[in-house]
């Protein structure tokens, strides 16, 4: 490798070990040095002790769902399988969805976005660190509410719980609707505590997302280094603030959807139960405004991904950065023009159907676009096949197969016999797991020795690439013929003599291999973290600003504020004329300043578990649980108020490499 | 720093070793798409559109695949790097405005061509056509029309419930459950309705699939076969010379193999826990044999023994004992201690007509399957195999919550559903109600 | 004093066209526009399935609700005031005018619960049907968000009392603060219009 470190960094001194603990304006000591890990990571506002947080929680929830998912595959192995029951399949199935969807990609995004902005940018931090600290501690609290009922599933199986005397009212504890929730089925005739736990889960987390999508957005247009011009600064920060935009304009229509669903369970109003006059499309009207730019929110992230890995081991720039850039936001836009292609069969009318299934189609423009450009990047390149770009490499061509079948979707008659069939699963698996989970793993190949410090060792990654490519494609490709000959989605079983069987098995059989890869991806960042060789700051010969730090990163990032005077800063200190090398402004001898530890943000994130569950178990009856919920709501209150007061506060730090 | 370990034709190799195993294996496995819900091998005008639609769409990305996915397999095979490979670094160019501007051009019209006959075939499913042929006084020949329904195409209301189809015949005046029957070559409007959470109407030979949603009046045509001046336009287009051939007998013949036709459907929204279990059938008959199936369902069913009912029913309320044999028991059972009758209609019996929590019973015994679709006894020439019919008589009254779990027989909201039943139905009750079900045709 | 109140005064910006603060503020409002626009959608469109017994015109009030517009309105103004004040650094003057906000506030707020109990008692509950649904979700959900923002001046008030206050990060606070409040009482005016006066178009009589 050619990298030409043109700095050594050296280990800072324990320059804050040195400072003694500050007391806020509380008159309560901060957490600031404290010698426990555990209250220094619970407490922290560090952003990269943030993203590994994110990371590592949404790799349990990948497992977790990848679980779901096998159970599942296992269970339509062969026709007429009674492993598990129709119940139990429901209850998977639902979880499997929101598990990806939520409690995996989203916070595996947010990982990327915490870790790397900042450093991307050329910040110390993210403009708001605690609000950061919050945004984590809330997606935790979601995550939990949501999951409860697996806890009563399990204490039931044990025979520890029961829903019987004050809890009698409790009935299907684990939300089983489907991750779309399609009213009515989501009324409490049908559903029941499940669906509770579901909802407020998910609120919690679109409060999560909320706050960590303006977080970003503030920290993106206000906090870049000097010279990060917009346009000089990486795709993945562009994506980022795509996303968090989407994010932002997206996530009230489900907000408000959810608080309706809330209402018409607990207070018996009308907005979707039709007794009332309530009508249940609104609730897919409202699902789909959120949940179409949702699917882009899931995906933008790992184009980034992409769009960095690609030229990186090309050794050439982006083709065509402006494009890339312009038809991210394009799609992003465009996101919020084609929900209703999710309800083709619902009735629409013809002139409604006619004009989503057209911006459909022009949706897929700026996605090709991005395809093209990527083929440019490498066209001309040194294409090196590292580990992170094999995969990125498989991103483009898995990314591609899915949005083929996309394109067969926005044909709306065609659409007719594809939606809510297998057809529908394998398209969005083969941009789910074909798309961003290859790129999200390229991501963890790519970054990982920057965020950790130590370097890959053998080729394990070889056998991951391949198990799980190979394992995408016999689990899905074959799902699409599955779809056209008829096998609809989310049925726990199937008769045999419709020509399902050998397709169900070997779509069972790829799923084990897919696990398999999965399985030693585990193993190999387990191999890197135990006994990896110390990478070096710049381990890829890479083209951004943060491979110009150490790796890991200090905790204040950058010693020294760098001057950015070109797109791909770091390329250009290493082969790039003098004029576009960074500099770094000069230390004014008053240290780094670091914003302060903090309990608050827990604490009023831990306030959302009892606000949460307890209106969950009111609305099934369970006595007192108002009281918990009025409980949960004065914790946040409190927290927040606290937070207010006790104030940013702060400490100084002197790295030798500062004035060096 | 970093060592590629891999050397990259290995790694390919392997690649594709693994997808022609793949491809070999789905080969072998000798799947057909003529299959019982294939959407390739399609009947009528409205699944044909929807499928030439598909096949567009298919012939266009199967070109961008080849161009695309022929490039980037081009570009990342030639410019890779090789051992030893000392090329200086590349020219780090940025791009080239007229190239990105071209292929945007050449994605759009791609897209155009998808489209126009998009839009096209939106308009042609949507709308029931009203041709000449289709009016429902040109051709049915069963008892009375009232005034004004001549003029109309046929119409089937669908009505779903949790987990089961109810087909009603407004113009008609017939009730049918789970096995709809349809004459062939007519077009037939379809009303779809839902009175708990949504459900989806799919006949995937037939048409693709449309929504009930509660609250809300959805419909859609179907139509099994063409229709006469379809099937000619066909012909025309093959270029056979139409003067030395007899039309319509030809065409006679061509519906003949549509007679008979047995499709299957399947309720393709998520509806609850039996929603795998929700399934359906389309019975496609000539137009003689369906007014004759009509006027069987509006005459009903007789007594047992030949009574009339007045007779069977005087003679039950004065010593219900002395009426014996299975099927006397078995009716004894349906509209007593089996309380089948407070849901179920058998048209005919005065006793059952305030059934409406579940399907009509009227024919069951002529139908190829029971518990919506779940259990089947038909046999491969299209008859009934009474054995088996008898056995998943059995089988749905005496495990309904495993055939179908959360169902609203074995657990009904009023609390006297047969899983709540203080002395369950006992293995001789259940055969003697199988044994009458049975006569049921 | 704001909830946002992490400065980044640790960090220099280089780039700052607005404030951290203020431009979390303008993402959370545009983030409420869509909010609340869902909202007012819902409403819209379940306007026309309201069966003809809940004829709103009976119900509604229009002078209590006008005047209860007008006094938000002229809170909106005091609030002007006292973040002018905040910027010439009058902590005086602010204060005094962000006790005004919040008393027209709580009239606002006392509106609302009179309004709420008028309807309850003539039959019209979050049970009854479509109109009942939307009409309490809509202005409660913007009765509770009049209701933070009385809370959150008061925290203000708490905060500036004893008159020790860093002026340019006040200032920031309270044009924060202001942007909120006006944010509120812009969307009143906009239900105002969608639910109350819209159902009079074309009807002769006021209410009652």
């Amino acid at each position: 490798m050619s990298s030409t470190i043109t700095e050594t960094h050296t280990q800072h001194t324990g320059a804050d070990s040195a400072l003694k603990p500050e007391r806020s304006q509380l008159g309560l000591l901060r957490p600031d040095h404290s010698k426990s890990v555990w209250i220094s990571w619970l407490t922290t506002v560090d952003h990269k002790k943030i993203g590994v947080m994110y990371g590592a929680m949404a790799l349990f929830f990948l497992l977790v769902g990848g679980f779901e998912a096998l159970v599942i595959r296992t269970q339509l192995a062969i026709p007429e399988n009674d492993l598990i029951s129709a119940e139990r399949y429901n209850q998977l199935f639902t979880m499997h969805g929101t598990t990806m969807i939520f409690l995996a990609v989203m916070p595996l995004n947010a990982a990327f976005f915490n870790f790397l902005v900042p450093l991307q940018i050329g910040a110390r931090d993210v403009a708001f660190p605690r609000i950061n600290s919050f945004s984590l501690w809330a997606f935790v609290a979601g995550a939990l509410v949501i999951n409860f009922g697996w806890l009563l599933e399990a204490l039931e199986m044990f025979g520890l719980f029961n829903a019987s005397g004050p809890t009698a009212g409790m009935n299907d504890f684990v939300p089983a609707m489907g991750w779309f929730g399609y009213a009515p089925i989501t009324g409490k005739e049908f559903t029941g505590a499940g669906t509770d736990f579901w909802i407020m889960g998910l609120q919690i987390l679109g409060i999560a997302s909320l706050t960590a999508a303006m977080n970003f957005v503030v920290t993106i247009i206000n906090m870049r280094a000097p010279g990060m011009k917009m346009m000089r600064m990486p795709v993945f920060t562009w994506m980022t603030l795509v996303v968090s935009l989407l994010i932002i304009f997206a996530f009230p229509a489900i907000t408000v959807a959810l608080g309706q669903l809330m209402f018409d369970r607990l207070f018996d109003t009308s907005f979707f139960a039709t007794a009332g006059g309530g009508q249940p499309i609104l609730w897919q009207h409202l699902f789909w405004i959120f949940g179409h730019p949702e699917v882009y929110i899931l995906v933008l992230p790992a184009m980034g991904i992409v769009s960095e890995v690609l030229p990186a081991f090309s050794r050439k720039p982006l083709f065509g950065y402006a494009i890339v850039v312009f038809s991210g936001a394009v799609i992003g836009f465009l996101g919020f023009a084609v929900w209703s292609h999710h309800m083709f069969t619902t009735g629409l009318g013809k002139v409604a159907t006619a004009a989503f299934s057209l911006l459909t189609m022009a949706i897929a423009v700026p996605t090709g676009v991005k395809i093209f450009n990527w083929i440019g990047t490498l066209w001309g390149g040194r294409v090196r096949f590292a580990p992170p770009m094999i995969f990125s490499l498989g991103f483009v061509w898995m990314f591609m197969m899915g949005g083929f079948s996309g394109i067969m979707h926005s044909s709306a008659p065609a659409d007719a016999q594809q939606q809510d069939s297998y057809f529908v699963i394998a398209h969005f698996h083969y941009v789910a797991i074909g798309g961003i989970f290859l790129a999200v793993v390229s991501g963890i190949y790519f970054w990982l020795p920057k965020i950790t410090g130590k370097m890959w060792k053998g080729n394990l990654s070889t056998y991951v690439a391949i198990l799980s490519t190979v394992g995408l494609n016999i689990t899905f490709f074959p799902m699409h013929f599955l779809g056209l000959l008829g096998m609809p989605r989310r049925t726990h079983t199937y008769l045999a003599g419709f020509g399902w069987e050998t397709y169900n098995l070997v779509c069972t059989i790829g799923a084990y291999i897919l696990a398999t890869g999965i399985f030693l991806l585990v193993v190999d960042m387990i191999r890197c973290l135990r006994s990896g060789e110390p990478a070096g700051d710049d381990p890829w010969d890479a083209r951004t600003l943060e491979w110009s730090t150490t790796s890991p990163p200090q905790v204040y990032n950058f010693a020294r504020t760098p001057v950015i005077h070109a797109r791909d800063a770091h390329w250009e200190d290493k082969y790039g004329p003098e004029s576009r090398h960074t500099t770094y402004e000069a230390d004014d001898g008053h240290g780094i300043h670091m914003p302060s530890n903090s309990w608050m943000p827990l604490i009023a994130s831990v306030g959302f578990i009892p606000l949460g569950l307890g209106l969950s178990l009111m609305q099934a009856g369970v006595p007192f649980m108002g009281y918990m919920a009025i409980f949960g709501l004065i914790t946040i209150f409190s927290a927040v108020a606290l937070w207010a007061i006790e104030g940013p506060g702060g400490y100084h730090l002197h790295p030798k490499e500062a004035t060096a | 720093m970093y060592t590629p370990i891999q050397p990259l034709f290995s790694l390919f190799r392997r690649l594709i070793v693994a997808s022609g195993f793949i491809s070999l294996l789905i080969l072998l496995s000798g799947c057909s798409l003529d299959t019982r819900m294939s959407t390739f091998v399609t009947k009528g005008p409205v699944a044909e559109t929807q499928y030439n639609l598909f096949m567009i769409t298919i012939w266009v990305t199967f070109f961008i695949f080849l161009a695309v996915g022929g490039t980037y397999l081009y570009v990342v095979l030639k410019f890779r790097e090789r051992p030893g490979d000392d090329r200086p670094l590349p020219t780090q160019s940025h791009g080239n405005p007229l190239v990105e501007l071209g292929l945007i051009g050449v994605s759009i019209l791609l897209l155009v061509i998808i489209a126009v006959p998009t839009v096209q075939g939106i308009w042609y499913t949507h709308d029931t056509p009203n041709t000449e042929a289709a009016k429902l006084g040109n051709w049915y020949n069963g008892t009375a029309l009232s005034e004004g329904e001549e003029d109309d195409v046929l119409t089937i209301r669908v009505i779903g419930y949790q987990w089961w189809w109810e087909f009603e015949y407004p113009q008609l005046g017939v009730t049918t459950a789970n096995e709809m029957v349809i004459p062939a070559g007519k077009p037939i409007h379809i009303e779809l309705r839902s009175v708990d959470v949504i459900h989806s109407f799919w006949l995937p030979r037939i048409a693709g699939k449309v929504d009930l949603i509660p609250g809300r009046a959805n419909s859609m045509w179907i139509q099994a076969g063409d229709d006469f001046d379809q099937w000619n336009a066909k012909l025309e287009k093959q270029n056979i010379d139409l003067a030395e051939m007899d039309l319509q007998q030809d065409y006679q013949d061509y519906l003949e193999d549509e007679i008979h036709n047995y499709y299957y459907g399947q309720c393709a929204e998520y509806c609850g826990d039996s929603h795998a279990r929700m399934l359906f059938r389309a019975h496609v008959v000539g137009d003689d044999e369906f007014s004759d199936w009509i006027d069987s369902q509006k005459q009903g069913h007789n007594a047992p023994d030949g009574k009339s009912w007045e007779d069977w029913y005087a003679a039950y309320d004065a010593d219900p004992d002395l009426l014996t044999g299975d099927i006397n028991e078995g009716l004894k059972l349906f509209i007593g201690r089996g309380q089948c009758s407070g849901c179920h209609a058998i048209d005919g019996n005065p006793r059952t007509i305030a059934g409406v929590a579940g399907p009509s019973l009227t024919n069951v015994g002529e139908r190829h399957s029971i518990a919506a679709g779940w259990l089947n006894h038909r046999n491969e020439d299209g008859s009934i195999d009474d054995d088996l019919q008898y056995a998943n008589f059995v089988k749905w009254i005496k495990e309904t919550d495993e055939v179908k779990p959360g169902n609203l027989m074995w657990w009904t909201r009023l609390g006297n559903g047969l899983g709540q039943m203080k002395e369950p139905l006992n293995d001789d009750e259940i055969h003697k109600l199988s044994v009458f079900l049975q006569t049921l045709k | 004093m704001s909830t946002a109140a992490d400065a980044s005064a640790h960090d220099a910006h280089h780039n700052l066209m607005v404030d951290n603060k203020k431009l979390f503020m303008w993402l959370f409002l545009g983030s409420d526009c869509m909010f609340f626009g869902t909202l007012i959608s819902t409403h819209l469109i379940y306007r026309k399935l309201y069966p003809e017994e809940y004829d709103p015109t009976h119900l509604f009030s229009l002078e209590l609700t006008s005047f209860s517009t007008f006094i938000l309105l002229m809170s909106s103004f005091l609030m002007a005031l006292a973040v002018s004040a905040m910027h010439k650094g009058e902590l005086k003057s602010f204060r005094r005018n962000v006790c005004g906000v919040i008393f027209f506030g709580l009239i606002f707020l006392g509106c609302q619960v009179y309004e709420f109990t008028e309807f309850v008692h003539e039959g019209l509950t979050l049970q009854s049907g479509t109109f009942g649904s939307t009409f309490f979700l809509l202005t409660g959900t913007h009765g509770v968000h009049v209701a933070i923002g009385v809370i959150w001046l008061l925290c203000m008030l708490f905060y500036t009392q004893n008159g020790k206050v860093d002026a340019h990060e006040s200032a920031v606070d309270a044009e924060v603060a202001g942007l909120y409040w006006h944010f509120v009482d812009i969307v009143w005016i906009i239900i105002f219009t969608v639910i109350y006066l819209i159902e009079f178009i074309g009807k002769t009589g006021g209410a009652h």
